[in-house]
């Protein structure tokens, strides 16, 4: 009865979801975001074709692999905010908790389908930028691009997964905030404006706080150090993996509980 | 006063609104009816330059909404209830209104007083209830003290109270000589709103009418009953009229039991002699006029036929009196 | 016209999201004062070797990070608010010229961004030099003009940004697009230009909103140098994109049904 209840509640988010148009605007958005990689991708080889060969040993693809992921963290974020927050707007808030009265339940739900579309979507950006752009690089050696692509893979997974950590605080702050714009403003500065403000922040103080930064968890999870980023790398594997899986479900958490006692 | 001539609004494929031509005089309440995507909405917008026309033309006081310097001075509008932004108190919402027109404060405390909202003109309007809503809209339309007014659907979410209010409101408003048009796919409360009657449907004008000759246009008959109707019958219909048995039944009391007859074509005065004549008891005679709502439903029922022909009546006529 | 900047004025001051960014850039401002303090406990703690080799971040870093983000959302707010809730027809019914409202509703948002703007960088500015105090910080101690031009610049950016926004609101009428997709171009941009390949990489990103500021009047004391457009050039070129923006979205405000 229980678990037949949550089912239901996903298949009816899952239809909330798709029966809407932003979130093709949003998924469109993310596709995007790889084109502009691929795109970006045939300019940085046709650079590389004019460089001298002291240059090209400086001239990095990695940066480039790894921004899409990032932009998509930004779109599927949006697309956990507007799960909710258009609710709360039209009232229609009213109707969804009628239809589903365990708060906690409806959340779990619409966590479930949004963090699996978001986990799709990011992980097909993340990992379609390697594969990608070692594609339309074609046989240039750069230097960052020694391993092989199975090699690579997993690091790149790990990393295909923090858009969908995005997508999830992203709904956990329109639970919260049950404000589009205030969500999204949010969101945006969890994103991207706090680890440049913590980048800014004096040493020490600037590793230790970026090294818990959501951005900065993939690559430690990966054991690689922070060079060339604006994060820290002072924490073993184990523990960023811990830490962002906390990312995904604390903020939840705390909105269930919210939720929960407040007045729809 | 508000002219509309030849207003044509097309979405797309879709027509709205088609080659509409109505007029709304001061001094009266004037009923907008049609069913629900009649074009009522689309009609309003596009007089209060929302919209823009397809073609044709929506005019009040002559001349172009959107023209017009201040216009809440000259024409007060209330649209949709909803359309508020709830984090703003309702004294700060007329507050805006009336900055923008050139309003002195005081109108909104007044207009607050006027529709019952001054104990919580501070209150921030997420919290108010539908017909709260719809108080501080029908407020925001009186705060430039206009000579025309607009309601789309004014009653919509009020209390018996607050119905009984706003008919009264519109009446006093009327009164004062100003233009009032009211919208609504009501017409039981049209009848005891309204003066004179635009009914559209599906964008057109059906009729353009008062309140007293569309009742009388419809339905027109006399409730007759009698412990013999059979004989009656025979009579009324020899003399050209039409009878039909009318719902009721006899009473099955013990007593005798009567007939109910509803007969067309002969007023009551006839029917009282003849049936006198023949010696047939008559127990009760009433004019019966179909109900407004009747009415309505006739006029703008999806039956072609019956549309087509209440249509072309007005509409020859309005054009006969343009041409003549 | 009168009558359109009061009463859209006074609807800006009757809302609360506004209170929202103003508190937030009221609070960044706190921020960089807090920010200039640690500054200067930090200093302390130096050798005079490690003092000639640090460069500390201007006070009012911290605000030309974030006055971006809220001249963003002030920006989206003024005209997509009024979608979300079928509010713009009411203000249209009671400023029908459509042209004058859509100015002034541009004006109040522009010029409220940049009055906060321009109170809160001097505050923030000075509030930091006051407490780092004689400390020979060089991006805390630059010449006043220098420096004046600088935080003016700054806030003229972000009005403009808000302006820019407001166009572009006009155009999509969703608070959720119109803020997404600014900041994205605010953010994302920038790091794709920064991939491009040299010299491509400086001049496409010389061309950004946020690069122009900096063109025009840089920081002092800052290494300075970021960007390739001479400063009349910048700030032409910051008119021309809230002229092209506010155009398309009083086209898009004028022309369409409400």
């Amino acid at each position: 009865m229980n678990g037949r209840g949550a089912a239901d509640a996903v298949a009816a988010e899952w239809w909330k979801l798709r029966s809407v148009r932003s979130t093709y605007w949003v998924l469109t958005a993310t596709a995007l975001t790889l084109g502009l990689v691929l795109l970006l991708g045939v300019q940085v080889a046709r650079a590389w074709d004019g460089l001298s060969a002291a240059d090209r040993t400086k001239f990095e693809l990695r940066p480039l692999q790894e921004i899409g992921g990032w932009a998509a963290g930004l779109c599927v974020g949006v697309l956990g905010v507007l799960a909710i927050t258009p609710e709360y707007r039209t009232g229609m808030i009213r109707t969804t908790f009628t239809a589903v009265p365990r708060r906690g339940v409806l959340l779990a739900a619409k966590a479930a389908v949004v963090g699996t579309v978001a986990l799709v979507a990011g992980e097909a950006v993340t990992v379609g930028s390697l594969v990608g752009t070692r594609l339309v690089v074609g046989d240039r050696r750069f230097a960052d691009q020694g391993a092989s692509l199975a090699h690579e893979l997993p690091g790149f997974a790990v990393a295909g997964a923090t858009p969908a950590v995005y997508a999830l605080i992203g709904l956990a702050l329109g639970a919260l905030l049950r404000s589009t714009a205030g969500s999204i403003v949010s969101l945006v500065f969890a994103w991207h404006v706090l680890p440049l403000l913590v980048y800014h922040l004096p040493g020490p103080w600037n590793e230790r706080v970026g090294s818990v930064m959501i951005g900065g968890l993939p690559a430690q999870i990966a054991g690689r150090d922070a060079e060339n980023s604006i994060y820290g790398d002072l924490l073993p594997p184990g523990a960023a993996a811990a830490l962002l899986a906390a990312y995904a479900i604390v903020p939840l958490g705390f909105a269930a509980a919210v939720l929960r006692r407040r007045d729809a | 006063m508000i002219e509309v001539r030849e207003l044509t609004k097309r979405y797309g494929a879709t027509t709205a609104v088609d080659r509409l031509s109505f007029a709304v005089r001061p001094g009266t309440v004037t009923g907008f009816l049609g069913p629900n995507g009649a074009g009522k909405s689309t009609t309003m917008r596009v007089l209060l330059g929302l919209d823009a026309a397809t073609s044709g033309e929506a005019l009040v006081n002559g001349g172009r909404y959107a023209a017009l310097r201040r216009p809440m001075r000259e024409v007060g509008a209330l649209l949709d209830a909803g359309a508020v932004h709830g984090g703003r108190r309702a004294f700060d919402h007329l507050g805006w209104l009336a900055r923008g027109n050139g309003i002195p404060a005081r109108r909104v405390t007044e207009v607050l007083e006027q529709v019952g909202l001054a104990g919580v003109a501070r209150k921030r309007v997420a919290g108010f209830s539908l017909g709260m809503r719809q108080r501080l809209g029908i407020a925001a339309a009186l705060l430039g003290d206009p000579g025309v007014l607009m309601f789309d659907e004014p009653v919509n979410g009020l209390d018996p109270d607050g119905v009984r209010w706003i008919r009264e409101l519109m009446r006093a408003l009327a009164a004062e000589g100003r233009t009032v048009l009211i919208s609504s796919h009501l017409m039981s409360e049209m009848e005891l709103t309204a003066d004179r009657l635009i009914v559209i449907g599906r964008g057109r004008l059906i009729a353009d009418t008062s309140v007293r000759e569309l009742a009388q246009r419809f339905g027109r008959g006399v409730l007759v009953r009698t412990p013999r109707p059979a004989e009656l019958t025979e009579v009324l219909e020899a003399a050209g009229g039409s009878v039909e048995p009318a719902p009721g039944g006899p009473a099955t009391d013990g007593r005798l039991a009567d007939g109910r007859l509803a007969v067309g074509g002969l007023d009551v005065e006839a029917i009282g002699d003849m049936a006198a004549a023949k010696g047939i008891p008559l127990h009760e005679v009433t004019p019966h006029s179909a109900s407004l709502e009747e009415a309505y439903m006739a006029l703008t029922s999806g039956n072609a036929e019956f549309t087509a022909d209440a249509k072309t009546q007005p509409t020859t006529e309005a054009t006969a009196r343009r041409t003549s | 016209m009168i009558d359109a900047f009061a009463a859209e004025w006074y609807k800006l001051r009757t809302i609360r999201s506004t209170a929202a960014v103003f508190g937030a850039v009221g609070v960044f401002m706190l921020l960089c004062v807090l920010y200039s303090w640690y500054v200067g406990h930090y200093w302390d703690g130096l050798s005079a070797a490690e003092r000639s080799r640090t460069e500390a971040s201007p006070p009012d870093q911290l605000l030309a990070v974030t006055l971006p983000v809220c001249a963003v959302v002030l920006g989206a707010l003024t005209l997509t608010s009024e979608y979300a809730t079928g509010m713009h027809r009411t203000s249209l019914t009671a400023l029908p010229r459509r042209l004058t409202l859509f100015t002034a509703k541009a004006g109040v948002a522009g010029g409220a961004m940049l009055a906060a703007a321009l109170a809160s960088l001097a505050a923030g500015f000075l509030g930091g030099k006051a407490v780092v105090g004689d400390r020979a910080l060089p991006t805390f101690h630059g010449p006043a003009g220098a420096t004046a031009a600088h935080l003016l610049w700054v806030g003229l950016a972000a009005a403009a940004l808000t302006l820019i926004t407001y166009g572009v609101g006009a155009v999509l009428r969703s608070t959720a697009a119109t803020i997404t997709s600014m900041l994205g171009l605010l953010i994302v941009v920038p790091v794709l230009t920064r991939l491009l390949p040299s010299p491509w990489d400086d001049r496409a990103w010389s061309l950004l909103p946020e690069a122009l500021p900096g063109q025009i009047a840089a920081a002092p004391g800052t290494s300075g140098g970021e960007g390739v457009l001479p400063a009349p050039v910048a700030a032409v070129l910051m008119a021309v994109y809230v002229a092209i923006a506010l155009a398309v979205g009083a086209f898009s405000f004028v022309r369409r049904d409400a």
